[in-house]
Formats: C-alpha cells, sequence, structure tokens
C-alpha cells in the first residue's frame, strides 16, 4: 500500500551544513499493517513519517501510495490526500488554542460544507469513545496532556482515514493514557486502517506487525 | 455553498476569538475613514445645496469685466435691459461682506420685492422704510438682536440700522448670517452709488441668446460679463473640487500615517496563526480555502469598521456640526458651526470607504497569509 523508494531528506541542501535527516529509505507497508519506526531522537522518524504523510517534499527519492507515485503530487492533489485518506496525531498534539474539544475535532469538517449540527455529533461520537464524552466544551488549555492527545486523535479519526500516522504519540502523556491510546490502536487495525507510529519506547512493539529500527537516518 | 456559509461563520468566530486585533484593525479603520466620509458628505451636501440655489435663482448674470473679473455694474441702462424681450425680471443687487462687531457677515441689499423666495421672515416682517433690515436666525442669535433692535455697521459709511425681521432660508448655511437690506441703503453702506455687484435676468426659455446679442448693442464699447447658468454652476462645482483638493491634500497626510498602521495590524497576528493555519493544511485544508477563510475575515471586519466609520461620521455631522471638518468647506466658520449642516451621505462614497478599507486590510494580510499557506505544513507547523 504504501512504499518508498531511496528516500531522501537533506536539510542546508548544498552548503556546508548540509544535514542528512534520511537517506535511501525502503519500506514497504501492507495495507492493515501496524508499522512502528523506533529509533532515538534525531534518528529521522519525524521526517520520514511527513514525508509518507505528504507534509514534506523528500530530497530524492520517491514515495508511492497505492501503487501511484505520489511525490510528484501538486499540493493541492497532497492536501486531498490528507483530506481523504490520512489522519494525523503529533507528539505535542497541535490543537488550536481557544476552540472547544469538540470545534478542534470538527475543524476538518468545515471546508467540507457539513452543518453545525452534523459536525458536532460526529466530533462528540469520536470525543465519546476517546473517553472525553464529559470534555466537549474544554478548551486545550483547560485539559491534561493525555487529554489533549485524545482529542486529537478523535480529530484525525473525523474523516475516517484509512491510513493513521501518529508521531511519538504518547511521548508527553502518561502511562495511563498510553494504555488507553495502544488499545484504540489495536481496535482501529481490526477496523482495517493502516498504522504508522514514530517512536523511541518499547509500548507499541508488542501488537506491532513490523518494526522499523532506525539510526541516523537509515533503517537497520 | 455550504462550504462557503461555513468559512463565513468560521470568520466571524475567529474575528470573536481574535478579539484584540480585532479591535486595533477596526479602531484604525474608523480613524482614518470616519474624517473621509464626514468630508464627503459635508462636502456633496453644501454642493448640492449650492446647485439647488443656483437652479432655482436667474438665468443671467450680468456683470462689468474688470481685469477679467466680476466688477460692480451701473445701473444707468436698466431700464433698456428691462425692455429687451425675452426679459421676465431683472434683479439689481449689492452683495458686499461687512463686519458686524468682529463677525463677518454677508450684507445683501436688494428691493423688496425682489427678496428670494426661499428667505422667509420667522418673525417680524420685511423691510419697508429706509434704514431697516432683516437679519438671518443665527445671526440674531448670536447677537441676541430682536425685532425693534438696533445696531450700527461700518463700511465707507456708518449706519444705523433697526431689526424689522428675521429670517431663515432652506439652504440653511447661506442665509444663516446675512443681512438683508434695501438696496439704497446697502449703495449708501458701501459708499456706492447707481451701481450693482450684479443683475440678475430672468428670461423665457430659449431666448438667452438674442438677449446677449441685444446686450452687446446696449454696452457698445463697455466692458461687460454676462454668464449664464450652467456658467455659474460650473463655478460653484470648481469651487469645490478646489476644496476637496485642500481637503485632499491634508488628508493624504493623515493616510500617510493611517494606513501603515492597518496594514501592520491586519498583517500582525497572522504570524502567530500560522502555526494554526499549518494545523489546517495538515488536516486537509485547501490552500484557497485558507486564502478564503482570511479573505472574509478582512471583508467582514472591513463591513465593520466601515459601518462605525459612517455611523460616527453621521454623528459627527448631525452631533457636533461636522467641527474640524465643516471649515474646509465654508468659509469663516468657527470650530462648531451653529447651524445644521447641509450633509449628505451618497451610498457611492461609503461603497468607496468600505473597499478602501478591504484592500487595505487584505493587502495588510494577503502576504503572510499566502505565505503561511503555500509553505509546505510542516515548516508552519514548526512555528
Ligand atoms: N527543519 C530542519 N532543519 C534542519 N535540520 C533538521 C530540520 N528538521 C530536522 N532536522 C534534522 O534532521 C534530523 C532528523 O530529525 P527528526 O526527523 O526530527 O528526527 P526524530 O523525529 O527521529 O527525532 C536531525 O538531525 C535534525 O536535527
Ligand atoms: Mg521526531
Amino acid at each position: 500500500m504504501i512504499r518508498t523508494e531511496n528516500l531522501c531528506k537533506s536539510y542546508g541542501h548544498h552548503s556546508q551544513y548540509e544535514v542528512r535527516a534520511i537517506h535511501d529509505i525502503n519500506v514497504n507497508i501492507a495495507k492493515n499493517c501496524f508499522v512502528v519506526f523506533r529509533g532515538p531522537s534525531g534518528s529521522g522518524k519525524t521526517t520520514l513519517l511527513n514525508i509518507i504523510g505528504t507534509l514534506d517534499r523528500p530530497t530524492a527519492g520517491k514515495v508511492f501510495l497505492y501503487d501511484k507515485e505520489i511525490t510528484s503530487f501538486s499540493d493541492i492533489a497532497f492536501a486531498r490526500l490528507r483530506r481523504e485518506k490520512i489522519g494525523f496525531i503529533f507528539q505535542n498534539f497541535h490543537l488550536i488554542p481557544r476552540l472547544t474539544s469538540w470545534e478542534n475535532v470538527a475543524y476538518p469538517l468545515i471546508p467540507l460544507g457539513i452543518s453545525l449540527k452534523e459536525r458536532f455529533e460526529r466530533a462528540q461520537f469520536f470525543l465519546e469513545k476517546m473517553g472525553l464524552g464529559d470534555r466537549l466544551s474544554h478548551t486545550p488549555e483547560e485539559l491534561s496532556g493525555g487529554q489533549q492527545q485524545r482529542v486529537a486523535i478523535a480529530r484525525a479519526m473525523i474523516n475516517d482515514p484509512e491510513i493513521i500516522i501518529a508521531d511519538e504519540p504518547t511521548s508527553n502523556i502518561d502511562e495511563e493514557t498510553s494504555a488507553h491510546i495502544l488499545q484504540y490502536f489495536e481496535e482501529l487495525k481490526i477496523r482495517g486502517v493502516t498504522i504508522l507510529v514514530a517512536t523511541h519506547s518499547a509500548i507499541f512493539e508488542k501488537i506491532a506487525d513490523t518494526v522499523y529500527k532506525m539510526k541516523n537516518g537509515r533503517i537497520e | 455553498m455550504h462550504k462557503h456559509l461555513n468559512l463565513l461563520f468560521l470568520a466571524t468566530e475567529n474575528l470573536l476569538r481574535h478579539r484584540t486585533k480585532t479591535v486595533v484593525v477596526c479602531l484604525c479603520i474608523i480613524a482614518i475613514l470616519t474624517p473621509f466620509i464626514t468630508a464627503i458628505a459635508i462636502s456633496e451636501g453644501i454642493r448640492s445645496q449650492s446647485l439647488n440655489s443656483v437652479n432655482a435663482g436667474a438665468d443671467l448674470y450680468l456683470t462689468s469685466d474688470e481685469f477679467g473679473r466680476n466688477a460692480a455694474i451701473s445701473l444707468k441702462y436698466l431700464d433698456e435691459i428691462k425692455k429687451i424681450f425675452g426679459v421676465t425680471k431683472i434683479v439689481p443687487r449689492i452683495v458686499g461682506r461687512g463686519f458686524l462687531q468682529n463677525k463677518l457677515t454677508v450684507i445683501v441689499g436688494i428691493h423688496k420685492e425682489d427678496i428670494p423666495e426661499p428667505v422667509t421672515c420667522i418673525s417680524g416682517r420685511v423691510f419697508e422704510n429706509t434704514n431697516e433690515v432683516i437679519v438671518g436666525h443665527e445671526l440674531a442669535k448670536y447677537f441676541h438682536l430682536n425685532i425693534g433692535d438696533q445696531f450700527s455697521m461700518r463700511c465707507q459709511q456708518r449706519k444705523v440700522f433697526t431689526v424689522v425681521g428675521i429670517f431663515s432660508a432652506d439652504s440653511g448655511i447661506w442665509g444663516a448670517s446675512m443681512i438683508f437690506m434695501p438696496f439704497n441703503d446697502a449703495g449708501d453702506l458701501f459708499g456706492k452709488e447707481n451701481v450693482a455687484t450684479d443683475i440678475q435676468i430672468y428670461s423665457l426659455p430659449g431666448h438667452n441668446s438674442e438677449i446677449a446679442t441685444d446686450l452687446y448693442d446696449i454696452f457698445q464699447n463697455e466692458a461687460y460679463r454676462l454668464q449664464d447658468k450652467q456658467m455659474i454652476e460650473l463655478y460653484v462645482k470648481k469651487g469645490f473640487m478646489l476644496k476637496e483638493g485642500v481637503f485632499s491634500a491634508l488628508y493624504i497626510v493623515a493616510i500617510a500615517l493611517g494606513v501603515p498602521a492597518i496594514l501592520v495590524t491586519s498583517g500582525f497576528g497572522l504570524s502567530e496563526r500560522k502555526k494554526e493555519v499549518g494545523i489546517m493544511k495538515a488536516t486537509g485544508w485547501q490552500t484557497l480555502e485558507v486564502l478564503e477563510l482570511i479573505s472574509f475575515e478582512q471583508l467582514l471586519i472591513s463591513l465593520l469598521g466601515a459601518t462605525i466609520a459612517i455611523v460616527l461620521a453621521i454623528l459627527w455631522v448631525r452631533g457636533f456640526r461636522g467641527a474640524f471638518i465643516a471649515q474646509f468647506f465654508i468659509a469663516e466658520i468657527t470650530m462648531l458651526p451653529n447651524f445644521a449642516l447641509p450633509a449628505r451621505f451618497l451610498p457611492l462614497p461609503c461603497f468607496i470607504s468600505f473597499f478602501f478599507a478591504f484592500l487595505l486590510t487584505m493587502v495588510g494580510s494577503i502576504y503572510s497569509s499566502w505565505r503561511a499557506s503555500t509553505v509546505s505544513p510542516v515548516v508552519s507547523l514548526q512555528s
């Protein structure tokens, strides 16, 4: 389903300070797979996931999605892919401040022309699933880290994506919520979602189908 | 359609959410637009009033010509002019200026039967005898003049007048500080005999050119000037363009100071929202949708700012009688003109103001928002 071919990304290209964040990454991820990229910080996990998730473009190499080469797609096509197929979960949640939980979760639905009522109902559904039925009208500032991450997961799920990309989803939160998230990911896998997780800890390994060990921008 | 409505609602919410910025931008817009709208409204009002009075007035204006300017005209041909075919009425007038104590007033010497129609006595009667005058109501109020009071005035001669009537005129400003007196008294006051500052000629429609030919025969070698309604109208319009020009020049200075403020404030805060844009892009928003949202925000804020500016301009004109601005358009008025200003709020200037505000806020925000929404989401997310 997702395949990369000699994927490279350098920062400060052509300068003496060039940093090769990743090089020659070749992965092949089947549909409905649970893949973990494990490595120390600075090993290129975020860079790789961002490129696979169309948030960034590689310096060289190709990404294939359903056997289609997407690296050459336009920004517009990228945005459409993100809207229709991909849900993101970030290490530091990336919620919009001063918006309530449900508004944050329903934010991606606004440009789809979905009515306020339906947006609320869908956000409520996913937030209840994440155990936040009583925090619908709280803003991120009023929530703990673990709660914020669960809001972010609800947001990632709102468009019913085929792929979930989670970049260190449990690094900034407590163990109890981590366990909850783990359990939820298993549930998603049962429902056919393909999941890519970057992490530096071992907690996802027991449910992972594939673990890629990363070091210095390479897969070992 | 739903999509655009959603974006419009979200734009409204965003303005409320970023309240401080909204208020600051709004204040800038208001500060720039209010004087502009006020000035245009006053100028338009006075212009239309002047044109109305020109329209209601005589068909031809006869003066003599000295150095290419209008000059007083002798009355010796009065009877001959009256006899020209097509002339229905002639009105010799003396229009001059003189100080009544410290206040400059317009003095009109005119025969009793020629007093223009819009001038009506609100108390007392029209003058009958020599040295009787009627004064405009504002002037009467200013000097606490009542019927029967006497005052003296000095121009070329000192004369003592008795107030027999107080009048108001439809065209507010022009009548407000005028004094009407018998033609001969005005002649005495200014020390001129047998001349008028102009002779107004009322004519049958379509006879103006024949009248002009006859006048040419009458005046022979004497330099005279004949001006028709259209020319007077043109003068009025030109005069206003000049005054508007003076105002614009001053105003441009103000704008030069205010515009950067709008540009900065409407762009400011967008960098703070860069991360928000990054989140939007990461969750599937298209660049165009982000830009549409931001444009809606600028549209709404301009609409809000312009509306408040228009309301304030109306208050300025009605409540504060155009203080500080009216004097650009009306000579010799004090800061707070004490009469109703003839202001006209036309839709076009209001629309232009709104458009101007929109343009400014868009210019201020479009670059930063375009930047924020076109760079790859990773970059905006990192900020
Ligand atoms: N915007 C950037 N500019 C320059 N170097 C970067 C940038 N982002 C990441 N890097 C570098 O790329 C390497 C990989 O980073 P990253 O993908 O964030 O690793 P990880 O997520 O595994 O911690 C690091 O050495 C980091 O310093
Ligand atoms: Mg990382």
